[in-house]
């Protein structure tokens, strides 16, 4: 990706890039000589395809932990045999650095924190229904609910609008 | 207005260094291995993971240094049938200690970071709709972390057990473009060997990869009572004139096999003597002597 300030006929220089947020990610890029900025948006898709890649919008100076993109992306490992990386890094300033992941990955791909419930309310059928899915992928189920509920305008998350998530997750309920 | 080629470098991502940085891990990676081998066949269900273990165990029998890559992401056997499934990773600053048998063949699988049983391999990602646009990228970043973040130290032979699927060699290719060769893996069935025509084609014609050569596996039974050998399949062409290749072994049946994939003892270890043992070994001296003919 190369952008050009087309007034200054200069290459655009990479400013910020936004963690995700509902998936998507944005990033500012800034004419060296005009300083004008531009934003560009990636949408989820874009997103997932440089995450899946392993890359770093605005580039990387940490060398890549071992298996950090399966370590960071794999929903189903098991805790013992995939150690979280930003524990690690945790643990390792904890310990005055000397953990090898003290310089872990960037965390550009992880979402920006939302609140547990965020305005939502879950029924009781409808908690019931999300206990049901493997745990495993109940976090991933419980986002993917969240989501839907938020983009079609719903307060309430019950047994219906769990139905019409469906196609937003791969778990059945 | 200037054009893409005009302007020096991509504003700041290096998205072609951050590639390059990976590729070149894997090469540095895999600098002391000796042989990388793919074993492929294109369609599932011949065998080729039973043949992988097998012959990793009679390489490593004959007093060769072997390690083994479970390219089967989704379904990953290899731990099982090399009895390392319950192994713990060990991560360093500078990989993975992969699992290792009692043999020491060292083995990665993503059984070994599967959380239970049934647990599939599901990705990290905003929604799983629309996962078939991502997916297979994800999982070719897998297997580069696989090859390039396992710690294999000095390696005689590198085995990949592929998935089936004949596309499945060009991504390996994609990450190792120095592999050594293809072993392709079939069974005496029409409909295997039609199948298994299109992964040769691919290996041979399109990415340009050196075949050592064809296994026929479940070749024949041996009756445990008289010893007679049957056909288990009516096949009349012989792999030889279907394939044109080199015929590293004829494996015969043994449902034994299957038992010994199942205890993680593999057979060859567990039954050394047996007809399917001594053309595991066959198969093993052959790629040895395809690679001795090589240099």
């Amino acid at each position: 990706m190369k952008f050009l300030c087309i007034e200054c006929e200069t290459s655009m220089k990479f400013k910020d890039v936004t963690r995700p947020e509902q998936g998507s990610i944005t990033a500012v890029f800034e004419c060296p000589d005009c300083f004008t900025e531009i934003a560009m948006f990636l949408n989820p898709s874009e997103t997932q395809m440089l995450k899946s890649m392993d890359l770093k919008l605005g580039g990387t100076h940490e060398a890549a932990q071992p298996m950090q993109m399966l370590r960071s992306q794999l929903l189903t490992g098991k805790e013992d045999a995939i150690p979280d990386l930003t524990t690690e890094t945790k643990t390792g300033e904890a310990e005055g650095g000397k953990c090898p992941f003290t310089s872990v990955i960037s965390e550009a791909y992880e979402e920006e924190s939302v609140p547990e419930t965020d305005g939502l309310k879950w029924t009781q059928e409808a908690l019931e229904r999300l206990e049901r899915i493997p745990a495993f992928v109940r976090p991933m189920a419980k986002m993917g609910i969240e989501s839907f509920a938020k983009d079609n305008g719903h307060t309430e998350i019950t047994a219906e609008v769990m139905d019409q998530a469906r196609g937003n997750f791969p778990a059945q309920f | 207005m200037k054009n893409y080629k005009d302007l020096p470098n991509d504003s700041g991502s290096n998205i072609v260094g951050q590639v390059t940085a990976q590729a070149n891990r894997v090469k540095e990676r895999l600098s002391s291995v000796k042989y990388t081998i793919a074993v492929m066949s294109g369609k599932g269900g011949v065998g080729k993971s039973a043949v992988t273990a097998n012959v990793a165990t009679a390489l490593s029998l004959q007093g060769y240094s072997v390690g083994v890559v479970d390219a089967d992401l989704n379904g990953p056997t290899i731990a099982k049938m090399m009895g390392v499934r319950d192994s713990t990773l060990e991560y360093t600053s500078t990989g993975v200690k992969p699992a290792t048998t009692t043999l020491g063949i060292k083995v990665i699988s993503m059984d070994l970071l599967l959380s239970e049983d049934d647990a599939p391999v599901l990705w990290n990602a905003h929604s799983q709709k629309d996962a078939f646009t991502w997916r297979s990228t994800m999982e070719v970043s897998a297997l580069r972390e696989f090859i390039g973040d396992t710690e294999w130290e000095e390696l005689d032979y590198l085995l990949l057990d592929l998935p089936p699927g004949s596309e499945r060699l060009a991504n390996v290719v994609e990450l190792i473009p120095s592999l050594s060769g293809v072993v392709v893996v079939t069974i005496p069935s029409d409909v295997s060997q039609l199948i298994v025509k299109k992964s040769v084609t691919m290996a041979r014609d399109v990415l340009s990869v050196p075949i050592i050569g064809v296994v026929e596996n479940m070749t024949y039974y041996v009756c445990h009572h008289c010893g007679e050998r049957e056909p288990l399949f009516s096949n009349e062409d012989s792999v030889e004139s279907t394939f044109q290749f080199t015929l590293l072994g004829r494996i015969p049946f043994d449902p034994r096999l299957s038992q010994c994939n199942d205890s993680g003892i593999p057979y060859i270890e567990q039954f050394p003597n047996n007809p399917a043992s001594e053309a595991i070994v066959e198969t093993a001296q052959n790629i040895q002597n395809y690679f001795n003919t090589q240099s």
